[in-house]
């Protein structure tokens, strides 16, 4: 039995050593820098880069500073950001998955049409977006003007309403594999429960609530998750729409960060700011798993 | 004499071939052309070369993007030997040590570049880089909408403006002059060449504290932001990238835009029948200014003896005379920052002579190493202020204070905090 289960160590060594070499280590390396003024000047030798403690983390969360204006100020975006994309995103996927989940002709070849957004590369589909968003040339614009909800056209790539700009293409992009899942989980939900629950007098809104929802809710505890954390994550669509800098109103964690580390060079400030956004991605995913067992032990 | 020497040379020389033959060096450019042209061509001269010199050089094309992988071959020692850098950057990837000194007279001496070209390689006045080709923007305009508005062009900023309200009133709003805005990554270039002709600089003479928050800074700054606001340009332009301006003067919509030698093949390819020309960048109350740019390749000093030797005489080969003028004329469209390139045929046109002349006194941004931090600060910045104009909230109060703020920003930079 004992062999075994040795056996079993010697094959997961190699994933193991993969991961200590591609993840661990430049993790813990890191996380090092951090503690330390590593620039240019002393990139080729970063164990010679000042130790300056703390310094970068202070610096971070201190609005005087510039860093700590523009990191804030990324971090109300990004919940913003991450509030509006996920509910909404969710409430489409959850819309659309409920559909799908009845039968009618054509509905595979509707599953995989819906997954096209999902599966489209980030350069295109943002890029695809931003032509749609041109204040002049743009589709949006032209269709909002024609049906007369607006008079002139909006500047959708520059200004307050750049935010509003990336969580309407991200919702575009990232429904579907929700959708999918959620499509996944409801076809694991047994019929004869909604039979059972209709000869007991139930309605429509009984049966969403007491069956639908609640045997989905570890596939929505999944999902919530993984959409926290790629929101979080969140870089491309910023890019892809508004360039390197997106501006005040959509700055985010990580085009910050970017910025910091690779036009500015201030590796050691950049690598704090990415340890900051690791530490609260993994805050919240600790709290979000213990309110998760919690509600689902009472 | 004469003869000792040129044996002496030929000794030499073949001493370093014979060190450096059978070498094999990678070579990293960004894609300065179509990819299947340029990849090409880059085979083409490496087979030439290796029959000439016995070096084997392997062309990779890399992104602009890649700005992190060319600093991952300077501190690991994996990766080119030779790779090209924008004029900005030389100076900050000489700073990390990386970078090969550079005996500028083994390449044909100081007077065989231009002199803001040759500068970009420089780092405390020591030669970091050789230039490769060279790039600055002059204003392109449609003849045909000047002489339907009855207008010639303009020779200095305010002229400018004069025309393009004569434009506008002919051919209808945001038609005048297409700008770039939020999105080009070299917004910059535009408010430099503003900035310099009204008498401002970036840095002062010794490169240790931020100018351009001076008055000429706010002028050029507000210049740029009334282009949109008085209507010449579309307001559409501040969300624009560079690329997207220039469509918009290609496509015919608009009859004015500052724009690269590139963009000579890109009219030629997009819309030959238009109808335009060029003419040197508009003076200000101080005469006129213009923005050098362009590549320069450099040589990664953690290699062995006989790879930079290679390096080198690669270096040498792809800034000759005839390889270069063949790189530039038929694959990047750019200037070849090497002057006796110029020699050939192909340049002695009207519009090429314009970019030249321009060149002839386009400044570089100062090459301290701390410049491609500056620049990120001030086009953050320029971008606040054009944010502003957008959201209703611009005056030149707000502009004066965003680059204060930058000026703030890049002075602590500057004293190493």
């Amino acid at each position: 039995m004992k062999k075994v289960r040795y056996l079993g160590y010697l094959f997961i060594l190699p994933a193991v050593i993969a991961m200590i070499l591609v993840h661990v280590i430049p993790m813990g390396w890191g996380i090092l820098i951090s503690f330390r003024d590593l620039t240019l000047r002393n990139i080729r030798n970063w164990r010679e880069a000042p130790f300056t403690g703390l310094k970068n983390y202070i610096t971070a969360f201190n609005p005087v500073t510039t860093v700590g204006q523009r990191f804030l100020r990324s971090l109300q975006n990004i919940l913003l950001y991450g509030f509006v994309t996920i509910t909404v995103g969710f409430l489409i996927a959850l819309g659309v998955a409920l559909l799908m989940n009845k039968p009618f002709v054509g509905r595979n070849i509707v599953r995989g049409i819906i997954l096209i957004p999902y599966i489209t590369p980030d350069s295109v589909a943002y890029n695809f977006w931003r032509f749609i968003f041109q204040s002049r040339i743009g589709i949006l614009n032209e269709m909002l003007l024609r049906i007369g909800i607006i008079q002139e056209p909006i500047m959708w790539l520059v200004g307050k309403n750049t935010i509003w700009a990336v969580i309407i293409a991200s919702i575009w992009k990232g429904w579907p594999l929700t959708s999918l899942m959620l499509l996944a989980g409801l076809q694991t939900i047994p019929v004869e429960l909604y039979e059972a629950a209709r000869i007991d007098g139930a309605n429509a809104w009984q049966c969403f609530k007491h069956i639908t929802l609640s045997y989905l809710k570890p596939v929505i505890k999944t999902i919530m998750i993984m959409n926290i954390l790629w929101n979080f994550h969140a870089y491309n669509q910023f890019v892809v729409l508004f360039g390197r800098n997106p501006g005040i109103h959509a700055e985010v964690p990580n085009t910050l960060i970017m910025r910091e580390a690779f036009d500015n060079y201030n590796y050691g400030q950049g690598s704090a700011l990415s340890v900051i956004l690791m530490l609260m991605m993994l805050v919240i995913t600790v709290v979000y798993q213990y309110f998760f067992r919690v509600r689902a032990e009472e | 004499m004469k003869k000792r020497l040129v044996l002496l040379t030929l000794i030499l020389t073949l001493a370093v071939f014979s060190i450096a033959s059978g070498t094999e060096i990678l070579f990293w450019a960004m894609d300065n052309a179509p990819s299947a042209l340029h990849v090409a061509w880059m085979q083409e001269k490496a087979a030439e070369f290796e029959a000439k010199t016995g070096i084997k050089v392997v062309f990779e094309e890399i992104g602009w993007g890649d700005g992190p992988r060319i600093m991952n071959a300077l501190i690991t020692g994996e990766g080119a030997h030779v790779f090209q850098l924008g004029t900005t950057w030389n100076p900050q990837y000489a700073e990390t040590g990386g970078l090969v000194e550079i005996d500028i007279n083994e390449f044909g001496g100081a007077d065989r570049f231009f002199a803001a070209n040759l500068e970009s390689t420089t780092l405390n006045g020591k030669y970091y880089g050789v230039p490769w080709f060279a790039e600055t923007r002059v204003l392109f305009y449609n003849t045909k909408m000047f002489e339907e508005a009855g207008v010639r062009p303009p020779q200095t900023y305010e002229q400018l403006l004069e025309v393009g309200k004569k434009i506008i009133e002919v051919h209808g709003e945001g038609r005048a002059i297409a700008t770039a805005g939020t999105a080009a990554w070299d917004l910059i270039h535009n408010w430099a060449i503003i900035l310099w002709a009204h008498g401002g600089d970036m840095l002062n003479e010794d490169n240790t504290e931020a100018i351009f928050n001076s008055a000429a800074g706010v002028r050029a700054m507000n210049y740029w932001v009334s282009l949109v606001d008085t209507g010449l340009a579309s307001k559409a332009c501040a969300e624009y990238n560079q690329p997207q301006a220039d469509a918009a003067f290609i496509s015919g919509e608009t009859a004015m835009a500052f724009m690269g030698p590139w963009n000579i093949a890109d009219i030629a390819h997009d819309n030959p029948d238009l109808p335009y020309f060029v003419v040197e960048p508009p003076a200000g109350p101080y005469g006129r200014a213009a923005f050098s740019g362009g590549s320069n390749l450099a040589i990664r000093s953690n290699a062995s003896k006989e790879e930079i030797e290679a390096a080198k005489e690669w270096v040498k080969f792809l800034v000759s005379d005839d390889v270069l003028a063949d790189y530039t004329k038929n694959l990047t469209n750019m200037i070849p920052a090497n002057k006796y390139a110029l020699n050939d045929p192909y340049y002695d046109t009207e519009i090429w002579r314009t970019f030249i002349k321009a060149l002839g006194y386009a400044k570089a941004y100062p090459p301290i190493p701390e410049w491609g931090q500056i620049e990120s600060i001030i086009q953050t910045n320029f971008g606040n202020v054009l944010t502003d104009y957008v959201d209703g909230r611009f005056s030149n109060i707000t502009s004066k204070g965003y680059l204060d703020a930058a000026a703030a920003e890049v002075n602590a930079v500057l004293q190493g905090n």
